[in-house]
Order: C-alpha cells, then sequence, then structure tokens
C-alpha cells in the first residue's frame, strides 16, 4: 500500500506529461511554444493563432510547464504516506484531532482511492489558482506540503467526522468534481494554522452605541477568521437625529461605514482573504442618498467607501411609488423605532407606508422615486454598486419564521434575525440571532453525469451541515447563537453554462429555461430529503422548524398540487438517467418532515463562485459566460485567461456572452432556478457601456417582476474605440 | 521652457449642435465617459506587494514610473495645449482641453502611487533620478522643441509618438508585474492611463492624417520623412533609455520589441507603415495580452475595483417602462 503512495508521488516528478489535461502521451510541442513561461502561455489563450483559432493548446502547455517549472521543484518530498502526515502533524501543519478519529489503513484506503482517479487541472488558471491560494504552504510561503489530492482526502477527513463511509463518499464527490467545498472550508479544513470554515456572516447593527461597538468588533473577529461579513445599517439614525433628545445631533451611517471599512482592512485570514465587508441600508433610510454617494466617482477623500461593498434593501412599496411617478417618504428610524416599538428594518414599509406617512410623530423627507432608482443606476454604472434585495419578494418565499432585513457580501443568503440587547458594560442582555452561512456548490455538468444523483446531493448536504456543526464562534455570541438553532447551509451550483453548451443547448433559450427547472426541481427535492434524513439520525431539528412553512406543509403545496415535468424533448433525454421526483415522491417526503422535521433551517444559496469554479472548472454560478476566453484579475493572481468549459474551436457558438445574451435572458434563467431555492442566488447583470441608466432600471424593474430576489453588481464592458484595439486578440471581437 | 506657448488669437462660441467631424463627438463622449480620477484605486492594497519586490525592482519602478510622470506633465502642460492652435475645427479645441486635464490627472496618479508605496527619500531620489538621466532629458528636450517648433502638422506627429510610442517603455512594466500578480491595484491604475492614452494617440494621429489631406505630394513626403526620422532618432534614446532602466533586471531585450511594436502602432495612427518588421515585434504574449485597452476584466471586486467602469448615461424611465 505505501508504494502505491510513493509511486504517485515519485511519478509525479517525473510524469508530468498528462498533467496538464486533456491527452494521455504528451503532446509535441509547437515550435511557438518553445521557451515561453507559463505566464507566456496562458496568455496566448486571448491571441488567435496564425489560423484565426483560438489556442487552447498554449494553455493546456501553460498547465504543463507550470508544473514543471515551478510546482514540482518546490514541491516537498517524502517517501510515503505515513511520513508525510507524521511530518505534518509534528510540525504543527495538520490538526492531529482528524487524523486521530482515523486508523492508518483507512487513511491510506482513502487516499489510495483519490490518487487513483488521476486529477488533473484542465486550465492553467484551475492548477494556478489552487497553487497560489489553497494548498498547504511551508511556513515561510515557499514550498508545497500537498498536492490536490492531498487537499480533497484532508477536507474529507475532516468533515467526515471519523464517519469511514462519509469520508470515502466525500472523496468521491470532491476529486470527481461533482462536489466543491466553498473556499473558506476547501482552504482551511484539516490545517492546523488556519481560519474558520464558514463562508460568510451577517449581522444586524441596531440603534444604540453599545450595538455599534460590538460590531466593529464583531467585523474584527470575523475577518480575522475568514469569511465575508455584512451589515444591516438600516436601524441606525440618519444624519441630524436627535441623541438623548436633543435635536441634530447624530451623524448617520456614514461614520459608521468607514469604521468598518477601516476594520476590514486590518483584519485578513492569515493573509489568505483579504478582509471583505458589506453594508446593507433600507431605500426608505433618510440617508439612502449620503449612502449611495460613497461610490461616486468624485466622492471627496472624507466620505469615498473604496472597498465596503453596499447594497439597497428595496420594498414594493418603492415600486409602486415610481410606477405613478409619485415621490417617496423617508422615515427617521429613530422615531419609528419609538411609535412602534421595534427597530425600523423589522417594520414592513409596504404594509405600513401610508400609516407612517401621517403619523406626525414620524419625521421624514422625501425624495421623487423614479429619481432614486435613476440614482442607483448611476452609482452601479460608475462602481458596480450598490447590490439589491427586493425586500417583499424574498419574506413571501421564506419558508421559516421570522422577518429577512439584509443579504450578505455576495447577496445570496437570506436568512432571519433577531436583535440583540446590551448592558451598560458591554455585555449581552438578550443574545439575538445573528447569521451565518456554510456553502458549497455542485457542479451541474458532473453531477448531471453522478451515477447517484440523490447520493451526490445527499453528501453535500452532509458536508454543509457538518461545517455549521463543528462551527462554534464564541467571539459573536449572536453568531453562534443563530448557528447553534439554525444549521443553516447553503447549497449552491455552478457550470449551467458549461453543462448546457457542452449539451448544445443554448442558454436562456426555451430548452436552457426548461433545463434549470427541471434541475432546481430536482435538487430542491433530494436537499429535503437528505435534510430530513439528518433530522431522523440526529433526533433535532433546526430552531423554530415547528413554526415553520416545512411544518405546516405548506412549503410542499406547489409540489404536491401540480407535475413539474420536462417541457421539451431535449431536456427529458438529458434526464433519462437521472429520476425526475414525482408527486408522489414528494407527498411521501411531506409526511416524513411534518413527522421528524428538517436538520437546517435553511438548504440551498447559490453563490456567485469565483476562485472554486476556476479550479472545479466551471462556469461561475448559474451566469453566463462573461467571455469566451475570461480575463480574470485578481490580487493573488494577477491578471489570467480562463478558457470557458468544454469551449472548442467547433462550438462557439454556444458560448455567447453575458453582454451579447441581454438581461432578459439572464433574469429568466434566474426565475426559473429562483422558484426552488429556499434563499437568494448571486445575479449578476452585465451592460454593455452604450447602455444608459434607464437599461439598468428596465432590468431591475423585469426583475423585481420576475420573482428575482437579489441583484449582485451590475457589470460594464466598454470595448476599446475603433481603431485603438489590440490587433488579434480573442476577448476584443465578438 | 521660457519661450510663450502660441495661444489662440481668436476664439468663437463653440457649438456643439453644429458637428463638422463625427470623429470630434466620438472621442468627446469617449473620454468624458472615461473620466476617472486615482482616488478611486485602492492602491493601498499593493503594500504588502511592493515589500515582495527586491530592492533593484522597487528602484526600477519608480524610476519608471518618474519618467512617465515627466511625459504627462510635459503633455499636460505643453503638449496637448499646444495643438489647440491648431485645430481644424472648435469641437476640436475642446478635445484637447480633455486630454490636456486628463494628462494632469495621469501625472498626479503617479504621485499618488508614490505617496502610497514609497518614503518621502525614496520618492526624492527617484525625481532626481529622472532629472539626471540623460536620455530621459533628450527624449523630454526633443518632444518640447518641436512643441514649440512653427509647423502644426510636425507638432501633432511629435504629439502622437509622444502618446502611442514614447509612454509604452514605462507602461510596460506595470504590465509586467500585473502578469505576475505583483502590484494589481497600481496596474488598474495603468490600464485606465494605457486606455486614456490610445485614445488621444489616435485621435491626434486621426487629425494629422486629416490634416494631411489636400497638401502636395511634396509637401506630404517632407512631412513623411520628417515622421520617420523623429521617430528614429526617438527610437535611438529610448533604446539607451531602455538598457538603463531595464538592464538591472534583465527585461531589456523584452521592452525593445515591445517598443518596436508600438512605435509600428504609433505610425498607424499617423496612417504611415509599419517600421518594423514582424520578426522584431513579437512581445511577450502576456504583456500584449494586457495592453488591450477594451475594459474587459472579470476582476474579483473584493481584491480591487477595477479598470472597466465608466460614468453612465442618465436617462429617465417613462410610464411604459413601469408596466406592471
Amino acid at each position: 500500500m505505501d508504494t502505491t503512495v510513493a509511486d504517485t508521488e515519485v511519478t509525479r516528478a517525473e510524469g508530468q506529461g498528462t498533467r496538464a489535461g486533456a491527452a494521455v502521451e504528451k503532446p509535441e510541442m509547437p515550435a511557438a511554444y518553445k521557451g515561453l513561461g507559463y505566464h507566456e502561455l496562458n496568455a496566448m489563450l486571448n491571441l488567435y493563432g496564425p489560423n484565426g483559432e483560438i489556442q487552447f493548446e498554449a494553455d493546456r502547455e501553460a498547465a504543463h510547464q507550470y508544473f514543471l517549472q515551478h510546482v514540482n521543484n518546490n514541491t516537498v518530498f517524502f517517501h510515503d504516506l505515513e511520513e508525510k502526515l507524521d511530518y505534518l502533524v509534528k510540525n504543527q501543519y495538520y490538526e492531529r484531532e482528524t487524523l486521530d478519529q482515523y486508523t492508518m489503513n483507512f487513511i491510506r484506503e482513502l487516499y489510495n482511492r483519490a490518487y487513483k482517479k488521476k486529477f488533473r487541472f484542465e486550465t492553467f488558471l484551475g492548477a494556478f489558482k489552487f497553487y497560489t491560494s489553497y494548498t498547504l504552504k511551508t511556513f515561510d510561503g515557499n514550498r508545497f506540503l500537498e498536492r490536490y489530492e492531498d487537499r480533497v482526502c484532508m477536507v474529507a477527513l475532516h468533515l467526515a467526522r471519523g464517519d469511514e463511509k462519509l469520508a470515502l463518499q466525500m472523496v468521491d464527490e470532491i476529486i470527481e468534481g461533482r462536489f466543491q467545498p466553498a473556499t473558506p472550508t476547501f482552504l482551511n479544513a484539516g490545517k492546523k494554522q488556519r481560519g474558520e470554515l464558514v463562508s460568510c456572516f451577517l449581522l444586524r447593527i441596531e440603534d444604540n452605541m453599545e450595538s455599534i461597538g460590538r460590531s466593529i468588533n464583531s467585523a474584527l473577529q470575523l475577518s480575522k477568521r475568514g469569511g465575508g461579513v455584512a451589515f444591516a445599517l438600516t436601524n441606525i439614525r440618519e444624519v441630524g437625529a436627535p441623541i438623548k433628545q436633543i435635536e441634530n445631533q447624530s451623524s448617520g451611517v456614514i461614520p459608521v461605514m468607514k469604521l468598518l471599512e477601516d476594520s476590514f482592512s486590518y483584519a485578513n485570514q492569515l493573509g489568505a482573504r483579504q478582509g471583505a465587508g458589506a453594508v446593507y441600508l433600507h431605500a426608505h433610510h433618510p440617508d439612502i442618498y449620503r449612502f449611495l454617494d460613497t461610490k461616486r466617482e468624485n466622492a471627496d477623500e472624507k466620505i469615498r467607501i473604496k472597498t465596503l461593498s453596499l447594497g439597497v434593501v428595496i420594498p414594493d412599496i418603492t415600486f409602486e411609488l415610481a410606477k405613478k411617478d409619485e415621490d417617496m417618504y423617508l422615515f427617521s428610524p429613530y422615531d419609528v423605532e419609538r411609535v412602534y416599538g421595534m427597530p425600523f428594518s423589522d417594520v414592513s414599509v409596504t404594509e405600513k407606508y401610508y400609516e407612517m406617512v401621517d403619523d406626525s410623530r414620524i419625521k421624514k423627507t422625501k425624495i421623487k422615486a423614479r429619481e432614486f432608482f435613476q440614482t442607483l443606476a448611476e452609482i452601479q454604472f460608475e462602481s458596480g454598486y450598490p447590490y439589491i434585495m427586493f425586500e417583499d419578494t424574498v419574506n413571501r418565499e421564506n419558508p421559516i419564521d421570522g422577518k429577512i432585513i439584509m443579504s450578505n457580501l455576495c447577496s445570496e443568503i437570506l436568512q432571519v434575525s433577531q436583535p440583540t440587547t446590551y448592558h451598560d458594560d458591554l455585555s449581552y442582555d438578550q443574545t439575538g440571532k445573528d447569521i451565518s452561512c456554510n456553502l458549497g456548490s455542485l457542479n451541474i455538468a458532473k453531477a448531471m453525469d453522478s451515477p447517484d444523483f440523490g447520493l451526490t446531493i445527499e453528501t453535500a448536504i452532509r458536508s454543509l451541515s457538518a461545517v455549521s456543526d463543528m462551527s462554534n464562534i464564541t467571539s459573536v455570541p449572536s453568531i453562534a447563537r443563530g448557528n447553534d438553532q439554525s444549521h443553516a447551509i447553503g447549497l449552491g451550483q455552478m457550470n449551467l453554462h458549461g453543462y448546457l453548451a457542452r449539451e448544445r443547448v443554448h442558454y436562456g433559450s426555451e430548452e436552457g429555461l426548461d433545463f434549470t427547472n427541471i434541475y432546481f426541481y430536482s435538487v430542491v427535492y433530494h436537499a429535503v430529503r437528505a435534510s430530513n434524513l439528518l433530522s431522523i439520525q440526529t433526533g433535532q431539528t433546526f430552531g423554530g422548524f415547528e413554526k415553520s412553512k416545512y411544518a405546516s406543509g405548506e412549503f410542499f403545496d406547489k409540489y404536491t398540487d401540480q407535475e413539474w415535468v420536462p417541457q421539451t424533448e431535449k431536456v427529458a433525454e438529458l434526464f433519462k438517467n437521472i429520476h425526475i421526483p414525482t408527486q408522489d415522491d414528494w407527498r411521501e417526503l411531506k409526511a416524513s418532515v411534518m413527522e421528524h422535521g428538517i436538520y437546517n433551517q435553511n438548504l440551498q444559496a447559490v453563490p456567485p463562485t469565483g476562485s472554486i469554479s476556476y479550479i472545479n472548472n466551471s462556469t461561475s454560478s448559474i451566469h453566463p459566460v462573461a467571455s469566451k476566453i475570461e480575463i480574470r484579475k485578481e490580487g493573488k493572481l494577477g491578471r489570467v485567461y480562463y478558457p470557458a468549459p468544454y469551449l472548442t474551436n467547433d462550438n462557439l457558438e454556444y458560448y455567447q456572452d453575458a453582454y451579447e445574451l441581454g438581461y432578459e435572458k439572464v433574469i429568466d434563467t434566474y426565475a426559473a432556478a429562483t422558484q426552488h431555492v429556499d434563499q437568494g442566488l448571486s445575479l449578476t447583470l452585465f451592460f454593455k457601456d452604450t447602455a444608459t441608466t434607464r437599461d439598468i432600471n428596465r432590468a431591475q424593474i423585469y426583475a423585481w417582476k420576475k420573482g428575482i430576489k437579489t441583484i449582485y453588481y451590475i457589470r460594464l464592458r466598454q470595448l476599446a474605440l475603433e481603431g485603438t484595439e489590440v490587433d488579434n486578440c480573442v476577448s476584443c471581437m465578438l | 521652457m521660457t519661450e510663450k506657448v502660441k495661444l489662440l488669437s481668436h476664439v468663437e462660441a463653440i457649438n456643439w449642435n453644429r458637428i463638422q467631424d463625427d470623429k470630434d463627438v466620438d472621442v468627446w463622449n469617449r473620454l468624458v465617459n472615461n473620466f476617472w480620477l486615482p482616488e478611486k484605486i485602492p492602491l493601498s492594497n499593493d503594500v504588502q506587494s511592493w515589500a515582495t519586490l527586491t530592492p533593484d525592482e522597487q528602484q526600477l519602478t519608480m524610476r519608471v514610473f518618474t519618467g512617465l510622470t515627466l511625459l504627462d506633465t510635459i503633455q499636460g502642460t505643453v503638449g496637448a495645449v499646444s495643438l489647440i492652435p491648431d485645430a481644424i475645427t472648435p469641437h476640436e479645441e475642446a478635445v484637447y482641453t480633455n486630454i490636456a486635464f486628463m494628462e494632469s490627472v495621469h501625472a498626479k496618479s503617479y504621485s499618488s502611487i508614490f505617496s502610497t508605496l514609497a518614503s518621502t527619500k525614496e520618492i526624492d531620489e527617484a525625481f532626481r533620478w529622472s532629472t539626471e538621466n540623460v536620455n530621459l532629458q533628450k527624449k523630454a528636450q526633443i518632444v518640447m522643441d518641436y512643441y514649440q517648433g512653427d509647423d502644426p502638422l510636425k507638432r501633432k506627429v511629435a504629439s502622437t509618438l509622444l502618446e502611442s510610442f514614447l509612454f509604452y517603455s514605462g507602461f510596460y512594466l506595470p504590465m509586467y508585474w500585473s502578469s505576475r500578480a505583483k502590484l494589481t491595484n497600481t496596474a488598474d491604475l495603468i490600464r485606465l492611463i494605457i486606455r486614456d492614452e490610445a485614445v488621444h494617440g489616435y485621435y491626434i494621429g486621426y487629425k494629422f492624417q486629416k490634416g494631411l489631406e489636400g497638401l502636395s505630394e511634396e509637401r506630404k513626403q517632407e512631412i513623411k520623412d520628417y515622421t520617420f526620422e523623429l521617430l528614429f532618432e526617438l527610437y535611438e534614446n529610448e533604446v539607451q533609455y531602455t538598457h538603463d532602466l531595464y538592464d538591472s533586471v534583465g527585461l531589456a531585450e523584452d521592452v525593445k520589441k515591445f517598443l518596436h511594436y508600438n512605435a509600428n502602432k504609433a505610425l498607424m495612427n499617423l496612417g504611415y507603415e509599419a517600421m518594423f518588421p514582424a520578426s522584431v515585434t513579437d512581445v511577450n504574449p502576456a504583456i500584449l495580452s494586457a495592453l488591450s485597452p477594451n475594459a474587459d476584466e472579470n476582476h474579483d471586486f473584493f481584491s480591487g475595483s477595477g479598470s472597466s467602469y465608466v460614468i453612465g448615461k442618465a436617462v429617465n424611465t417613462e410610464d411604459d417602462d413601469w408596466d406592471f
């Protein structure tokens, strides 16, 4: 057994010929590639070859050269697995506790299984990203201690917590590329020196100094441990609001944003991830224009927000007012809280709007509703921000008791929260519930190829639940309590466009929408089923299950009352080996859920999947590709080129990019998926620079009408002025 | 620099509703949409990366940027302004004032980079180097001389060569760093500058070609000979300058290919054929790919602000849009 591992280790030093990808024997290197470094080879992807073809071979050669020139020379060599694990544990690289849950025989078996899969990175960026950002390195940062298989095994061993069967299943799912844990989990699991496994955190800020102070502290603590952090600013009193009844005292939300921004810059996760944060504000908060203006191109340095992400919470009433081209009133959170006896964020503005307008105790200002939307679009043009959360849509679709007041850094987490109160000495009076979420995504193409679709999803749900079970963030008690009660997870999806193109289906076409609907329909069934199984096994449900639409059965109505089947032959064909849940399946599941409950308060959330989709050779999330050859720019990678998965010189027509497709097809696709997802989906909208603010507004209206829950970034593409472009560049031509 | 830059003696109100050359409007719109200020880029995110450069590399980077500062200063305070009296259309004058202003923004951006990454002492030393480096000073002098000469066409040639050729020995470096994951936010800023310069060089070259129209063959030949002569003179000097800068890190040969490539590009902007054969313009693909002035990077918002955002066109929504 030892020799197998040792063999593989040795082969690594010599047999890199196949590393880069496709071919088994080492391809002849074209003369044009000789003497070029891997960055140069990778860049050739963006330059057409002599016959006008995209040079995929250059990228494969780049991956190959990356191993030859860099990875192999810088990998620490061990004779066998035992020597390696021994060394890594002794030198404080691996957690002993993780390995101690298993016998050495089993660990060996697991590693062998992983290595036998002959994993290969399909692209240069996949390999480069993995070795730059994920793999374990010596403390001086110079040498690699893991290869891909090692990372996968450690993740599985860590998450399975001694359950051998589960560990084997996880290895299968991850290394075959069907399931990919999110960055914090994949990066950290099993390492001794590490951040948290959790992806993101969402916290409320209440309208008092104790809460603001605690929030700054939470920003530091959570940033230090990794994951994005979002705060709701909606409850903070506006500029000029009274303090201790003295008028014109408060300075509003901007200074709080400044404090948060600096906190995030200060703390990062051992340098692995930059601290990143978002803040959400309700559209009817009086500081809304000030909030948006922080992202203006010519904003004064004192109020400019550079790295903090912004989100705006918009209720239905704002749309109604804009439709009638009326004024929209902004309400002082300070007064609203006094009148209603609850924080502004917890009051439904749509419901109470006219009541509040008529209430003389509430101070208000007014702006034009259409002007508000136009300003939103202007800022989005200049900066890509803010994100948008459609408050009433989100809450209508929420199966859980309580109100959702905000989203997170990637706008896919939508969970209920409860406020925290503090004593004068800053200790906790009533610990509320704040939100954390553990993410991981399925590669749709690989999941569709899975020998057991249901098991793939079940394993993913178990892996994600394990992260929740193993997390206990004591430095922020409201987060710890929230996680403890909710076991919330977010199963995501990626590679939709890659899969559709591979199957020669156009993104956003009738067949494309049909597939998206049936796929997500099947996923939600297995996700709920898996969570129900966990409940049966552990005898636990999430806190507040009794008050949820799962317990009442209401959640299941749309699945038991109506039949969901493919509408096109093509999609029926694609699902010929996968069982599509029937109404009877749902009835059975409903009964079991109503009897035993489900373990996770939240199950699905579709994140934007940046980094992990490169490693996993996927297109991001369920978006269309940004470009056939994507130019990726990141702080740790520099400028790198990434070919869309399954793209060849023969199937280019299926890779129409997001800017060309237009927003309707993207929104239609998301709408088909949204109806089956309990939380949100990061939806980026793509515009050419010839668009106007009106186009962006139209897209927002369309999205809201279609039941979309959140909008993430607005991305713009400006092509070079005719006559100034670089010749022969792939991304420059359409 | 004591001689006065020529000023217009007569000014008419510019009527943007009477357009003589559509290119003026196109370029004006493009430049206005592309307006930016260095404050938008989180340069301080590069501080850690800066620390990973060797002292030689840091010094090189500082010097490259002082060189670029000098060129942008010339172009902002003298170059673009000196073109105004020669403008064929009144709108062209307006475009030059925009160009002049953005050049000053560029010059200031380098200072933002300096003050973020380096100490005052290092900055002062780099500026001292720039005033003492013979080749850099010579390059500045050659261009300045032509700006002060009498021939409007020759001024445009000098200006185009500056915008499309002389900047690039400097631009090479941040593109190189960015392909190696160093100073990526600085590269974002430089990409914004390249985006501007590409348009400037193209536009001035275009106006030059307009100016040539209707001239005698003899005069055309004279201008062409002059162009190639000037380019060659600048090129000779640029090669020396490149060695001064890049020898310490062994990149000089690679940068020279890049010079050839951009010399050809400058000539193309002026409507002339290439001077260097393809065999010596095979620029490092990583640099060439990065050079595209398209704003199409799919950047990671969490590590930078990207270089693709522009000022949008605000258009009111109509009742139809709110049909629900």
